[in-house]
């Protein structure tokens, strides 16, 4: 394998029924970075897969994509992992990209590994983050251990230099309305004739994320008694749902009856949790409470009293009413969601 | 001298029973407690475990290990559940004594339901004259027209309203010397005329029933009689020193890791002026006391338990590690209570219900004084 | 009809205990003293869906892992759990693999034992996590699979059905066998061990093989083979900053935001439209 031969940074746009997962839009602003951090700046480009996907294209291009390889098949409808496979690994071995970025999707996650069988490279799983080395080298930085510990990943030797992305940590590019690319039209018809046809789609199903339970939430939205009502508490619900966690409490809202029995307590005599993410608000932080909180990822409480001892344990502390700063939280999160809808 | 130390096996089956008591058994403690409910839908689970049949050949539907693994077993359970574990070790009781006593026949007819823990087992010994004055027993047993007929009041029955299949002492007559003697039968689930009565209102190991069961004009065939006529005393004192006590034994070396895991998770989270109270001398003391004790009796429970196994006679290893236990858990419990001040007599938190359990564990199977009379019986007589 | 079954362990340092996972100063490697090692959680799904499937249609579950030698413990437990047999591929060549070369030694080594028609694996390992190996280990053996797999039915001795978890939702597959499934938490709830399995899986078969009993491509093995490889490791910066957010409301609120998303929230919901059909 002749490195040399390799040029390009590319990014798997995932779309799904006509909808481009965001995903998307954060690895082409990963990939105009490490563009510029490259010792010579090579051409981002986005592949798109499906069926009748040829309109997505102007928004990669608007957020990074110089030129979009568009690969429109009606046997590209659903992602069946061997036909897309075929197809990208055949794309793959004759464009010779340096680096290709996925989404650690649903889909990201099953396609990624399987292409790194096929055109025999390494890929670095759900990374955190990415960057160039003083050896040009993509460098891949992955979470172990439940986060506890990160590690770069390198591929040295092989080409492309694969990587999936965690969605959401590097947030979205700004827009550009006015960026240049190009659409290159890619016919997939030789590479389907490979697919052995073992894997069928039958179809695709939505289904409801039912209440996620406490311990195994990545987010745990708690109150404690300075909630104040149980009209009030419906705001920490909403949070939980909006955000796809949990909601903890702490012993009084279970006594005020706000919550249902005891079965959200957290605490030395109730639930251990350990989301990414937990937001404490109105929690005082008595230790009883905060024992079965502490190795929570990142910390956020929001309490009136400067000196309440749960922002000895935080990370960000927002000293002030809880009602008020969740109420404005939720209003901005639903204004993300309406700008991507 | 050989290193003590579990089997691979055992260390296997001590993990398991570990991960079903953690899912199954510790998130209900503090609610059966509070209810004073016993969980019998849990007989059937610890049924499929091999948990309720422990000790029962294969052939007869059990797991066919010893009393080492029962011991594992209680320890395990009553680390979370000590009521639950008398409910359990009294079920042992009557597997015991069936196992050990019983005609073939009965072994067919009543250890495979018993293993499985579809049919929960009592052993009614204890009456109101007559517990450790074991021969004080006013229950009688008369041969009439082919049956025999029981008629009598047992008190503080564990199982009492629980058990399906029970073992009853009576006493069938007098012997040449005019001493009574003592038979024992095995009752079927719905002989009419028997029935419970009064139930207890307990300090501790509530999740287990206790109370009374009356006989009045029960009527059971010949076949019902658990060895021979007379053997009913031999049958209930070896069952209680060998399995009883090796059960409160184990029962309370469960509670006493219950005491030093508390206590350590405790000494760990608890910061006071700003850093965990575990870094204080005075806590470390208190943690190495209990730990010491749970050591100890540990030792003196598995090493009669042993013996058990070994077929060695072990009436006194058992009244010591019973005694051992019981009373170490009673001061490791109060011990780590008083070490958690005032969170310490919240019942949010397991130690006072640690404490009840082993302050109620002292009557089971023989008081503290009733096993140093025991132990210091064997110990003149230089045995 | 019965099934020779095949399914993939990983044995983990035991999740619960990641807190007090830490990085050797000096020698940088990862110290994980005292953590006990334990069947990765979700692997033991992917255990009772093999099990379930030998109960109902028959057939030998086989239970294998590339790991040092103290995990015969547990693949020990696995045989406890209701496993026929345990293959444990061990050798100090094989260390330091990434998924690419531990996949092709797992394929190598069920390709040593026998012919399957159906493997089972978790869907993802708790301390890499990198849920890459079903995939990997299905293009080695050239056969249909499917990842992150919440719901399952076999049709026939040829074909099955499969549910694979999407972003709120899921996608319907038929699938020609021989086929590999990565199961998720979902898929069933694992059977505890028994006391009785316990004694069982003393008697049952569990064979070692060392990379010469494999047929293997010794370029394709251990750190040296692997496409992928490690650099520095380090601690996340964790310790609680303590940083106040101040300002008025909006302020705020648009701050914690970016904390939100830099913790790793996806709070675009693309997927509220995504997922169509019905």
């Amino acid at each position: 394998m002749n490195l040399k031969d390799y040029q390009g940074i590319w990014v798997i746009a995932e779309q799904m029924a006509g909808c481009l997962n965001s995903v998307s839009f954060e690895l082409l602003g990963k990939a105009q970075e490490l563009k510029k951090q490259l010792q010579t700046p090579e051409p981002v480009t986005a592949v798109l897969v499906g069926k009748d996907v040829e309109e997505l294209a102007p928004e990669l291009g608007a957020y990074g994509a110089e030129e979009i390889i568009v690969v429109d098949h009606p046997g590209l409808e659903l992602y069946q992992n061997q036909t897309y496979a075929e197809v990208l690994a055949d794309l793959i071995k004759e464009k010779k990209p340096s680096i290709l970025l996925m989404g650690a999707t649903g889909i990201g996650q099953d396609l990624a590994p399987i292409l790194g069988v096929k055109v025999n490279t390494g890929v670095a799983a759900h990374c955190v983050d990415l960057r160039i080395n003083q050896d040009n080298n993509l460098v891949a930085v992955v979470p172990a251990f439940g986060g506890k510990v990160l590690g770069d990943i390198l591929c040295p030797k092989h080409r492309p230099q694969m990587a999936t992305l965690k969605p959401g940590v590097l947030g979205k590019p700004e827009r550009n309305n006015q960026a240049h690319y190009t659409i290159t039209k890619y016919d997939p018809a030789e590479s389907l004739k490979k697919d052995a046809g073992r894997v069928k789609a039958l179809g695709i199903y939505r289904q409801e994320v039912k209440g996620v339970p406490l311990e195994e939430a990545e987010i745990v939205v708690a109150g404690g008694w300075g909630m104040g009502s149980k009209e009030n508490w419906q705001l920490l619900e909403e949070l939980a749902s909006l955000l796809g966690g949990a909601v903890g409490c702490t012993r009084p809202p279970v006594d005020e009856k706000w919550v249902e029995g005891e079965h959200q307590m957290i605490g030395t005599s109730g639930k251990t949790v350990r989301p990414k993410v937990y937001i404490g608000a109105a929690i005082s932080g008595a230790t009883h409470h905060v024992c079965g909180m502490k190795d929570s990822g990142l910390v956020i409480s929001i309490n009136k009293d400067p000196k309440a001892p749960i922002f000895e344990v935080s990370d960000i502390r927002i000293v002030g009413d809880a009602k008020t700063i969740l109420s404005k939280l939720i209003e901005e999160i639903k204004k993300i969601r309406g700008n991507v809808n | 001298m050989q290193f003590f130390q579990f089997t691979e096996e055992q260390e296997m089956l001590r993990k398991a029973v570990r991960e079903f008591v953690e899912a199954e058994i510790a998130p209900k403690a503090a609610e059966w407690d509070e209810k004073d409910y016993c969980p019998v839908e849990l007989f059937p689970k610890m049924g499929e475990m091999g948990i309720t049949g422990i000790f029962v050949p294969e052939q007869y539907g059990g797991a066919g290990l010893g009393h080492v693994e029962r011991a594992i077993c209680l320890e395990e359970i009553s680390r979370h559940s000590a009521g639950l574990g008398i409910a359990l070790m009294t079920h042992h009781l009557c597997v015991a004594g069936i196992l050990y006593y019983g005609t073939e026949e009965q072994k067919q007819k009543y250890l495979p339901e018993l293993a499985a823990g579809t049919k929960i087992g009592g052993l009614s010994v204890t009456e109101p004259g007559g517990g450790s004055d074991f021969m004080g027993q006013k229950s009688t047993g008369e041969l009439k027209d082919g049956y025999w007929v029981l008629n009598g009041r047992k008190c503080f029955i564990t199982n009492s309203h629980v058990a399906d299949i029970d073992i009853w002492t009576v006493i069938t007559g007098q012997d040449e010397k005019g001493r009574p003697v003592m038979t024992a039968f095995i009752i079927d689930p719905d002989t009419p005329g028997h029935t419970p009565g009064r139930k207890e209102h307990k300090l501790g190991l509530r999740g287990s029933v206790t109370g009374d069961v009356n006989c009045v004009e029960v009527k059971v065939a010949p076949g019902q009689m658990l060895g021979k006529e007379g053997a009913g005393a031999k049958i209930a004192m070896t069952t209680i020193q060998e399995v009883g006590r090796a059960g409160m034994s184990a029962i309370n070396v469960g509670i006493l890791r219950g005491c030093v895991e508390e206590g350590v998770k405790f000494a760990n989270e608890r910061i006071v002026y700003g850093k965990p109270i575990a870094k204080l001398q005075a806590i470390q003391f208190d943690i190495a006391e209990t730990r010491l004790e749970y050591e100890a009796a540990r030792l003196l429970t598995y090493r009669a338990a042993g013996m058990k196994d070994a077929g060695i006679p072990c009436a006194t290893e058992f009244a010591m590690a019973k005694l051992y236990a019981t009373e170490a858990a009673c001061r490791a419990a109060k011990r780590i209570m008083d070490m958690m001040g005032g969170y310490g007599i919240i019942n949010e938190y397991p130690i006072g219900r640690f404490l009840r359990d082993a302050l109620a564990s002292i009557p089971a199977g023989g008081t503290s004084h009733i096993q140093k009379l025991i132990i210091a019986g064997s110990t003149l007589s230089g045995k | 009809m019965s099934f020779n079954i095949a399914v993939c362990i990983k044995p983990v340092p035991d999740p619960s205990h990641y807190d007090k996972i830490t990085i050797h100063p000096v020698n940088k490697t990862i110290t994980r003293e005292g953590i006990p090692t334990i069947i990765n959680p979700v692997d033991k799904n992917a255990i009772e869906a093999a099990l379930q499937v030998k109960e109902k249609w028959g057939g030998k579950v086989t239970v294998i892992t590339m790991a040092p030698p103290s995990a015969e413990e547990n693949l020990r437990e696995a045989l406890a759990m209701g496993a026929d047999e345990a293959v444990l591929l061990t050798d100090r060549a094989f260390a330091g693999a990434d998924t690419w070369a531990t996949s092709y030694t797992l394929a190598q080594g069920l390709k040593k034992i026998g012919h399957f028609d159906l493997i089972f694996t978790g869907t993802e390992s708790a301390d890499g996590a990198t849920s890459q190996v079903p995939a990997q280990l299905a293009q080695w053996l050239k056969i249909a699979h499917l990842w992150n797999v919440q719901q399952f039915k076999i049709t026939n001795k040829e074909e099955l059905q499969a549910q694979m978890k999407i972003e709120n939702g899921y996608i319907e597959y038929a699938l020609k066998l021989p086929a590999l499934l990565a199961v998720s938490r979902e898929c069933n709830k694992p059977r505890y061990t028994t006391i009785m399995g316990v004694m069982k899986a003393k008697k049952k078969p569990l064979i070692t093989y060392t990379a010469d009993d494999l047929d293997l491509n010794k370029d394709f093995i251990g750190l040296k083979g692997s496409p992928t490889q490690p650099g520095d490791i380090y601690t996340p910066e964790l310790g609680r900053k303590g940083q106040e957010l101040t300002g008025e409301v909006e302020e705020i609120v648009a701050q914690l935001i970016q904390k939100l998303r830099a913790a790793g929230l996806n709070l675009e919901s693309w997927n509220a439209c995504a997922v169509g059909r019905e």
